[in-house]
């Protein structure tokens, strides 16, 4: 394994250096396949889209600025890529509108546990990954960079192009119309 | 404090932006609220519950790294695009989208703050129609409370709850990056909220 601070790394892939940039690749892959896995929804297309990201990162480093930090920069090009692939597939077009009225498919609160027997948290984590994938491309954006990553405010806003305040924004929103969605789960499910 | 402003800053909270300052009201208002603690409940669910997307098995790593290293071109200075901010695209729209906004804004503004062109007598007539009402209140103890929480819930709905309210709104919708940030439909959502708030939307 490379120990070489990154700042060497990204000058030397910069340069050409395809042995410095599979280190960039090993540090980030992780990361990078969280942020395409929680914006397209499907495992199949998170790992195409990931090894795209990183395609597109080793044509473009040359415009990478010198100071700048790179997980920024490639959580950016993550998050492009991801909603251009959305954008082509259609997917966001056809998809039908995020109805925080209408409670998740399945949730039977109060009902028989499922088929699967599984215990209520697991199928709350189910429940809530199926809210998040419904919610509209920029909240899910700003959501697989707070929650997901761990990304402050101010860093997802360097993510994102946009300022801390439109990324507080859309976290609200984007919970808000999560608990509405889940409400009758979280409020009858609770042990 | 608002429940509105309140839901807001329960999310920060979450995010960790909220300034330690700031959190005693937030409780106290929480301790007397028990519909936003409700919903902080229901938030702090997902949040304990949000789980990691998925990831490939631990050895498939090896064999993603050997395909994007076998699909690396050889580089030269072309290509070197830079990357833009997501949504850039929508930026310019963004922009215009708040010049509207903002022109509406002053619009509104100046309409209420113009001088009053009617002549004084009808608004001596507006007010002399609560006459009759405000006299029946006077003999109807019932009546004078319906009238007086009306009047009440009246005043407090034009009025910001608190000077920090009135603050966090200006300072949201002057914060030029904030609606450059939005997207389309987020700009509509906000243009649809405004006419229902200024009684100017309704039925198409």
């Amino acid at each position: 394994m490379d120990e070489r601070p990154e700042e060497g790394l990204v000058e030397d892939a910069r340069r050409g250096g395809r042995e410095a940039f599979a280190e960039l690749v090993r540090r980030h892959e992780r990361r990078v396949h969280g942020i395409v896995m929680r914006m397209s929804g499907n495992s199949s297309d998170a790992d195409d889209l990931a090894q795209e990201v990183f395609l597109t990162a080793w044509k473009a480093i040359g415009s990478f600025r010198r100071g700048s930090s790179f997980y920024t920069w490639i959580y950016r090009i993550a998050v492009n890529t991801s909603l251009t692939f959305l954008k082509k597939k259609g997917r966001e077009k056809n998809r039908a509108p995020f109805d925080e009225t209408i409670a998740v498919a399945g949730l039977s609160p109060g009902g028989t546990p499922s088929p699967e027997g599984r215990s209520d948290l697991n199928e709350l984590q189910g429940k809530i990954d199926e809210a998040v994938a419904a919610l509209p491309p920029h909240f899910r954006a700003s959501f697989a960079l707070v929650v997901d990553q761990g990304l402050s405010h101010a860093d997802a806003a360097r993510v994102l192009g946009c300022s801390e305040n439109t990324v507080s924004w859309r976290m609200h929103k984007a919970r808000k119309l999560l608990q509405a969605r889940l409400k009758p789960f979280l409020e009858e499910a609770r042990p | 404090m608002r429940c509105a402003t309140v839901r807001k800053r329960l999310s920060d909270d979450l995010d960790g932006t909220v300034p330690s300052g700031r959190k005693p009201r937030l409780e106290a208002h929480l301790r007397t609220c028990a519909s936003c603690r409700g919903y902080r409940q229901r938030l702090d669910r997902i949040q304990a519950a949000v789980r990691p997307p998925a990831e490939p098995a631990a050895e498939s790593w090896a064999s993603f790294e050997r395909s994007v290293a076998s699909r690396l071109e050889p580089r030269g200075d072309e290509g070197r695009g830079d990357v833009g901010a997501p949504f850039a695209a929508r930026r310019r729209w963004a922009w215009a989208a708040a010049a509207v906004l903002i022109l509406a804004g002053a619009g509104i503004w100046y309409s209420l703050r113009r001088p009053v062109t009617e002549p004084l007598e009808v608004w001596a007539s507006f007010d002399e129609a609560f006459d009759p009402l405000l006299g029946a209140a006077e003999a109807d103890p019932e009546l004078a409370g319906r009238v007086d929480r009306e009047i009440t819930a009246s005043i407090e709905e034009m009025t910001p709850a608190s000077d920090s309210d009135a603050d966090a709104a200006v300072l949201l919708s002057s914060d030029p990056l904030f609606w450059e940030g939005l997207s389309d439909d987020e700009l509509r959502g906000v243009v649809a909220e405004l006419e229902t708030d200024l009684g100017r939307g309704g039925p198409q």
